[in-house]
């Protein structure tokens, strides 16, 4: 064996453990994307179920509800309105 | 004794016969040349099947979720959208028959269900079983947490109203399985649906993904819909309904509002109603979508629309006098009014719905095909294109068939069919200076020309005539709506019962608002009201005015009528703004 094929022995061993250490990489890499996905959908979920919980506390029943028995409001009639017209 | 020598056995001495050695030896041969061929076969030709189970092994493919589309309504407010949930699935051959019992009543108490109801389940033969669908996610949190052995958890997602009984018949609603059955939810569900993609992708022992190696097809969610329909205007017209059925001990009611210069739909309500959240006591009668799917004699709300004919010609006028009369004989049967008048004039036939007027007015100024061709340019007989499923077309029948006895009902709106909307849709001729208008479910806030089907001349004296009705002397002053000029026709219809009229009827209203500039359309139905009266001006002109009032301050829209105003005003709007901006400057100085 000469020193010409020990180097390339020694390279063909480096170039084989950073191939591993690479794959090794990706996959570490690859799992945190699919946790970030994951984690994605789940705060788009949350947000999808903010949304409608949201919704659901400004819908219109309700805040009929809450303005009529709790606030004692009465509906806007045109003859205690004040209209103000834009200036032209 | 001879001493035999180790080599020399007797036994030795014994020939075989050659061939059985070399028998022997081409079996061998022959042996390890089959396991040579075969392992050849395996490495080269035959390796397909191998390389199959090996991929099983380490190679899946996940399916990549896409969700429904939301329904919003005019101004981006939710009303229908789709949460995750899980389904609860039962794999028999792997729940073990001896599942300790207090798994299982945690179970059932989760699920929600008999515990011999789901002892019985997981006894099924079938592989797969159903234990409940469209689990909230917290709940089937805590069923994992159970772990009991072949119990599963699937994706899927539930669709959610937040507005409820007042949208249901817009919006419908969805099955178990995410597909439109009803309503919005229906029509449009290839736009709505969204469609899962699918990937292939490395997994290691332990089943977890560690490599994505192609995807399959891109998941592509479902598109968000934006109604025309304006849930607080919605909210109030079905109130609206649903207090006069409950008042007039009706059996159902109905009422439509239409944006005039858009064409779009802002409400379209019916009662009874359902709550799609929980459909567990759905009847055929809540699922009606009266308004669009329920046709009948539109009534004295025809009139207008016979009459703009006569004055689109140049036959008569709003103040040509006629003899009105007590009876008019056209047919077996005469025409009576529920008064009798003596003469009337063209617009006091509208102001007073003389049904005797109304057919007069036909009879010597107007041919049959003339009427028919006018009430189908304003899309009677036609099903309205909104893409609304169920949506009906009425019936006109051609005008060669009919009699003159027929003629002369028609114009009074009977022996034809409509629906609530297609009213509606008629009355927007009048709004828009005798433009009829395309109508919307979607959100497109502009303004959209119409075609014209009468000159705005007609158009604008009608409406004069239609704001009489409402006044005194009118058949439905209850339709003065506070601060704004209205105008409409009540409609009265007796109900075909079996082959004759009996003695149900149904009170309409159509009409505009405000006057001046029409902005609205509405249209009210109160389908066999038994408390009392039954007659449209008293029983949906009630309901014409609560809503229009509340629509347009909804969409603030200025009063057009003298209001006697409780504000006390000492200052002009002018003064009240200046002052604003001296208290405002007088802040910033500090």
């Amino acid at each position: 064996m000469n020193r010409a094929t020990l180097t390339l022995l020694a390279l063909l061993l480096i170039c084989a453990l950073s191939l591993v250490a690479a794959q090794q990489r990706a996959r570490k890499l690859f799992i945190a994307q699919e946790r970030a996905q994951i984690e994605e959908r789940r705060l788009n979920q949350d947000w999808l179920r903010l949304e409608y919980e949201q919704r659901n506390l400004s819908k219109s029943a309700r805040i009929r509800d809450v303005a009529r028995n709790q606030l004692r409001m009465s509906p806007i009639s045109p003859e205690r309105t004040l209209y103000l017209k834009e200036a032209k | 004794m001879r001493p035999v020598g180790f080599s020399t056995t007797p036994n030795l001495v014994l020939r075989l016969p050659m061939w059985r050695s070399r028998l022997m030896l081409f079996l061998l041969f022959f042996v390890f040349m089959m396991l040579l061929l075969r392992a050849f076969w395996i490495q080269g030709p035959g390796n397909a099947f191998y390389e199959a189970k090996g991929v099983r092994g380490t190679q899946r493919e996940l399916e990549l979720p896409a969700s429904r589309g939301k329904i919003l309504d005019r101004n981006g407010q939710v009303i229908a959208t789709s949460l995750e949930a899980k389904s609860v699935i039962a794999y028999n051959d792997t729940v073990p028959d001896d599942l300790a019992a207090d798994k299982v009543q945690k179970l059932a108490s989760l699920l929600q269900m008999n515990e011999s109801e789901l002892r019985k389940k997981l006894k099924e033969e079938r592989k797969q079983v159903f234990l409940k669908r469209q689990v909230e996610p917290a709940v089937a949190q805590q069923i994992k947490q159970l772990e009991i052995p072949g119990i599963g958890l699937n994706n899927e997602y539930r669709r959610f109203y937040p507005e409820g009984e007042a949208m249901a018949h817009v919006v419908g609603f969805t099955n178990v399985n995410d597909k439109g059955q009803e309503g919005m939810e229906l029509s449009r569900e290839s736009e709505l649906a969204g469609h899962p993609g699918q990937r292939r992708v490395v997994v290691d022992r332990l089943g977890r993904v560690v490599e994505e190696m192609a995807i399959l097809q891109l998941p592509q969610n479902g598109k968000d819909l934006n109604l025309s329909i304006d849930s607080k205007i919605q909210f109030l017209a079905y109130n609206a309904v649903k207090d006069a059925v409950e008042k007039h001990h009706a059996k159902a009611g109905g009422a439509v509002v239409l944006d005039t210069q858009t064409g779009e739909i802002l409400a379209l309500a019916n009662y009874p109603s359902y709550n799609p959240n929980d459909r567990r006591y759905l009847t055929g009668e809540q699922l009606r979508n009266r308004v669009l799917t329920d046709t009948f004699e539109p009534g004295s709300t025809m009139k207008p629309l016979t009459i703009a004919i006569a004055l689109e010609k140049g036959a008569v006028k709003p103040d040509t006098n006629m003899v009105i009369g007590a009876k008019y004989l056209v047919g077996p049967k005469p025409i009576t009014d529920t008064h009798p008048y003596g003469n009337l004039t063209v617009a006091q036939i509208i102001q007073k719905s003389s049904n005797i007027g109304t057919a007069k007015i036909a009879m010597n100024n107007l041919s049959a095909e003339e009427m028919w061709d006018f009430y189908t340019a304003v899309g009677l007989g036609q099903v309205p294109k909104i893409g609304f499923p169920g949506a009906v077309a009425g019936t006109v029948h051609p005008f060669k068939k009919w009699m003159p006895t027929d003629q002369a009902r028609i114009a009074f709106g009977y022996g034809i069919s409509a629906s609530l909307f297609q009213v509606a849709r008629a009355y927007t001729v009048f709004a828009r200076d005798g433009e009829l208008v395309p109508l919307t479910i979607e959100r497109s806030p502009d303004f959209k020309p119409g075609t014209r089907v009468l000159s705005a001349k007609t158009a604008i004296e009608m409406r004069t005539m239609l704001e009489t009705v409402t006044e005194p002397g009118g058949t439905a002053t209850k339709a003065q709506a506070e601060g704004f000029r209205v105008g409409g026709k009540t409609g009265t219809a007796h109900k075909l019962v079996g082959k004759g009229y009996g003695n149900k009827y149904r009170a309409y209203f159509a009409g505009l608002a405000p006057i001046s500039a029409p902005r609205i359309v509405v249209a009210v139905m109160i389908d066999e009201p038994t408390g009392g009266s039954h007659y449209g001006g008293d029983v949906a002109a009630p309901v014409f005015s609560t809503i229009v009032s509340e629509t347009l301050n909804t969409l603030n829209v200025l009063p057009d009528n003298k209001v006697k105003q409780m504000v006390l005003q000492d200052k002009s709007p002018e003064e009240i703004r200046t002052a604003n901006v001296q208290t405002q400057q007088v802040v910033l100085k500090r």
